[in-house]
């Protein structure tokens, strides 16, 4: 199921929150576990089996590597067990197919299961955590399983760890204010992904179709643009939906997203970018591996290995490899000198050099092939057909509008003028009942636009 | 205050998201809706093996934003926002200033090829009937100066020339486009739908006479019924613009023309006969249009009082619905062919041989999209 649906907002929703608020305390973590069940399912009747067998998995080995606390040896082989059976089935699933055409094996693939990546490192975090003896080990299986099958973040993220929700797991406050703040945070993702992201993708939609040696200038970029937009708000207001569906359960998932298209540098836009992807590989993979502590070498090593995993995980291809690479790279030229370089000049070049460079990336990593990807970025610089066409011209005509709340929406002008106002004016009566009277209109808003849904795709799908 | 705000927003939430669905519970399903002229989905049966292939939640899904309480006043608002953006195409339909008017997608002349190649085989194999093939631009080929500026459409002339000149000599092509783009001041075509208007087929029924080898009766001559003042066709129920006239039905009586006899209508199921060839029940309903013909079958017989015993086979879409009323009046017996729900090969319905003239007459749009005109070429059985 996804959350942009008339099944989950107008059906799944209000029968678990009803259950849920009801339910006595000891019994809420079964109702998340069943709806969290129900709610894959919906997308994935066969492989939900297989989502509770590696929960299932994660939480033996956390209780094995209690248990064993004095013997290294035996925790080691637990977390190893866990580690083998949870990447064996991620491999099998989602990279056998892809590997064995490297070496020109023919092999049967099945399909990907939804969210397959997400819950996987998700699991991964318990078991390595407990190794770690950061966490306290979850005795219950309903609570791990819970943990696991939490519905506002089984398939898209945030990738909230153990170590994030492990207090609110067992023990939670559920009130009538971080249930409000929830629900101004759930629609905020509503708006963002069925107004923002669905209206302007399908110009991507349009573009990504046609014929790159026959596209002009205007065409390319407007198409890529587009899906620089429809990726950000897509994908930032899955999060913003999670955090607040989160918060109307009790729970506190970490920010995914922090405007990171004004990021003055690559390095700084992938700390405001999938913040929880880029905090799992820096705490699982790039600190385990020395981190920046052994030499330069060493660093950058580590640096590539991190982000040619990072490219990997969006999906089995060569362009996600590359495209994790690449930034890869940029981030080590950052490291090297230009970093330092950026931050002497204007603060618009470190925007402008950002923002082009990924926009660059996101060629990479949305279109099929590599050929595709350097025939489009040709395309951008005038190798399709000149410089403008009438497809560019009414495209530019027909989302100029879109593209202007767009690119204001992923400034902080917005939040800050809200901010601005409050602190001039005081959080006024008015606010107080305005508020709620905006959320309602953009709730309905959005409703029109579930019900009458021409395009609205599930981007993940690879992840 | 903010946490008062924060519970108020809990409150008005909880109350949207729970009487939603209690309206849903409680308002009729329909299984037709006439505002967007389609059928809407059924609640889906379960089974498991439904649930395994997900095809259940699927249906699911679509009976659920299908039978959505008000579900047309919810797409008219998201096509509001639409136009709020400033897009001037809305699922298909340019949106000019006095008409709808449709996106003609880029045809895949691999299989109009094979379209052309199917009349040109028809021609050929059926010497005894005279073949005559006439295209007929859409809205948008006569009124490319309505489209918002730029707006990428289909060079519909080009089109229709260059389909022309791949005929052989013994088809016999009715250039229609001069006398649509002379006619362009008058009423047409429709303003919301993909058709043309009584008039419009009119039009094209005096043009063609030289060709066909009738005499066409004057416009004086007929009675003008306007059967339909409301009429919303399928453009407006793609994009729900109401900045545009609804418009009208005509038909067109003839009172010294001949008598329709009998009308015979296959669909492949079983056959059905009325004594008209104007079926009126269909004015109360979605798609009014349907008035010419009924809604298309693929083969219908009709049978007139004519002396001449002259007889005629169309092979067509639904364009020739409105045109086949004025051939009444030349000939004894009019069989109509829609490939696009025959099953196998027209030899199932009729043999072209045994009728004087066969006509092709389709509109621009759908002979560069359907992929059943090849059937026409099916000789061998």
């Amino acid at each position: 199921m996804v959350f942009s649906s008339v099944m989950f907002m107008y059906f799944f929703l209000p029968c678990v929150l009803l259950l849920y608020y009801v339910s006595p305390k000891k019994f809420k973590n079964l109702v998340i576990l069943a709806s969290g069940l129900f709610f894959y399912a919906w997308g994935e009747p066969v492989y939900v089996f297989l989502m509770l067998f590696t929960t299932f998995v994660d939480y033996m080995a956390g209780l094995f590597i209690h248990k064993y606390d004095k013997q290294p040896k035996k925790r080691t082989y637990a977390l190893l067990g866990s580690l083998i059976i949870n990447l064996g089935i991620l491999f099998v699933f989602k990279y056998s197919g892809f590997v064995a055409d490297i070496f020109g094996i023919d092999i049967e693939t099945l399909p990907l299961p939804i969210g397959i990546s997400f819950y996987t490192f998700q699991s991964i975090s318990y078991t390595i955590d407990m190794y770690l003896r950061k966490i306290k080990v979850q005795k219950s299986f309903i609570n791990y399983a819970a943990y696991v099958t939490l519905f506002p973040q089984i398939v898209a993220g945030p990738i909230v760890r153990y170590e994030d929700v492990q207090n609110e797991i067992n023990h939670r406050k559920i009130n009538g204010v971080l249930i409000g703040e929830g629900v101004g945070i759930f629609i905020k993702g509503l708006f963002k992904k069925l107004f923002l992201a669905n209206s302007i993708g399908m110009l991507w939609s349009e573009v990504k179709a046609m014929d790159y040696s026959e596209i002009s200038v205007v065409t390319a970029w407007l198409g890529i643009l587009a899906f620089t937009f429809q990726i950000y708000y897509d994908f930032s207001g899955y999060s913003d939906m999670a955090v607040g569906l989160g918060k109307m359960l009790g729970f506190n998932f970490p920010e995914n997203f922090r405007h990171p298209y004004i990021s003055r540098s690559i390095s700084e836009f992938w700390r405001r970018w999938h913040i929880t992807l880029g905090s799992w590989f820096r705490s699982y993979v790039y600190i385990p591996l020395g981190g920046n502590r052994k030499g330069l070498a060493k660093t950058l090593r580590n640096l590539l290995i991190v982000w040619g995993l990072t490219g990997l995980w969006h999906g089995a291809s060569w362009n996600f490899i590359l495209w994790g690479l690449y930034f890869g790279l940029i981030i080590i030229i950052e490291k090297l000198f230009l970093g330092r370089k950026l931050k002497r000049l204007r603060p618009w070049v470190g925007n402008a050099y950002t923002f082009i460079l990924v926009v660059f990336g996101w060629v990479l990593f949305d279109t099929n092939t590599l050929g595709d990807a350097v025939s489009y970025l040709g395309a951008m610089f005038g190798a399709g057909s000149g410089f403008l066409d009438t497809v560019g011209a009414y495209e530019f005509k027909n989302y100029f509008v879109l593209f202007i709340l767009c690119a204001v929406g992923s400034t902080e002008i917005f939040g800050r003028t809200v901010k601005k106002l409050q602190r001039y004016y005081g959080v006024s009566k008015i606010m107080c009942y305005a508020t709620p009277i905006v959320q309602a209109a953009v709730l309905l808003m959005c409703t029109a636009y579930l019900v009458d849904s021409t395009y609205n795709p599930f981007l993940y799908f690879r992840f | 205050m903010q946490r008062k705000q924060k519970i108020f927003s809990a409150v008005v939430f909880m109350l949207i998201i729970f009487l939603m669905p209690l309206i849903f519970l409680i308002s009729g399903k329909k299984s037709f809706s006439m505002e967007e002229n389609r059928p809407l989905a059924k609640k889906p049966e379960f089974s498991f093996s439904l649930l395994a292939d997900k095809t259940y939640m699927s249906d699911m899904d679509s009976f659920l934003s299908d039978n959505f309480p008000n579900r047309t006043g919810w797409v008219k608002t998201k096509k509001f926002f639409d136009r709020m953006l400033g897009k001037t195409i809305i699922n298909g339909i340019y949106l000019a200033d006095d008409m709808l008017i449709e996106k003609l997608p880029e045809p895949d002349y691999d299989e109009v090829e094979k379209s052309i190649d199917a009349v040109n085989r028809f021609a050929e194999y059926y010497g005894n009937t005279k073949v005559s093939f006439m295209l007929v631009p859409t809205s948008a080929g006569v009124y490319p100066d309505k489209l918002p500026s730029a707006a990428p459409q289909l060079n519909q002339r080009e089109f229709i020339n260059e389909t022309a000149s791949r005929l052989n000599s013994d088809v016999s092509v009715i250039d229609i486009y001069d006398t649509m783009i002379a006619e362009r001041e008058n009423y047409i075509y429709y303003r919301t739908d993909h058709h043309w208007t009584s008039y419009g087929a009119y039009c094209a029924y005096r043009h063609a006479s030289a060709n066909l080898g009738y005499k066409a009766a004057d416009y004086n001559k007929f009675d003008i019924e306007h059967v339909s003042s409301d009429f919303t066709g399928t453009f407006y129920n793609k994009c729900f613009y109401d900045g545009v006239e609804k418009d009208i039905i005509d038909i067109y009586n003839y009172k010294n023309g001949n008598n329709v006899t009998s009308v015979t209508q296959n669909d492949g199921a079983g056959e059905t006969s009325s004594d008209s060839i104007y079926f009126r029940e269909y004015l109360d309903g979605g798609d009014k249009y349907c008035v010419f013909l009924g809604n298309n079958k693929a083969y219908t017989n009709i049978k007139t009082d004519s002396l001449n015993r002259k007889k005629i086979l169309v092979i067509k879409d639904s364009y020739a619905n409105a045109f086949i009323p004025f051939l009444v009046n030349h000939y004894s017996e009019i069989a109509v062919v829609d490939l696009r729900y025959v099953k196998n090969s027209l030899k199932e319905y009729i043999n072209p041989n045994n009728y004087d003239q066969t006509l092709f007459l389709y509109n621009a749009s759908t002979f560069s999209t359907d992929t059943n005109v090849k059937m026409a070429g099916f000789t061998e059985q």
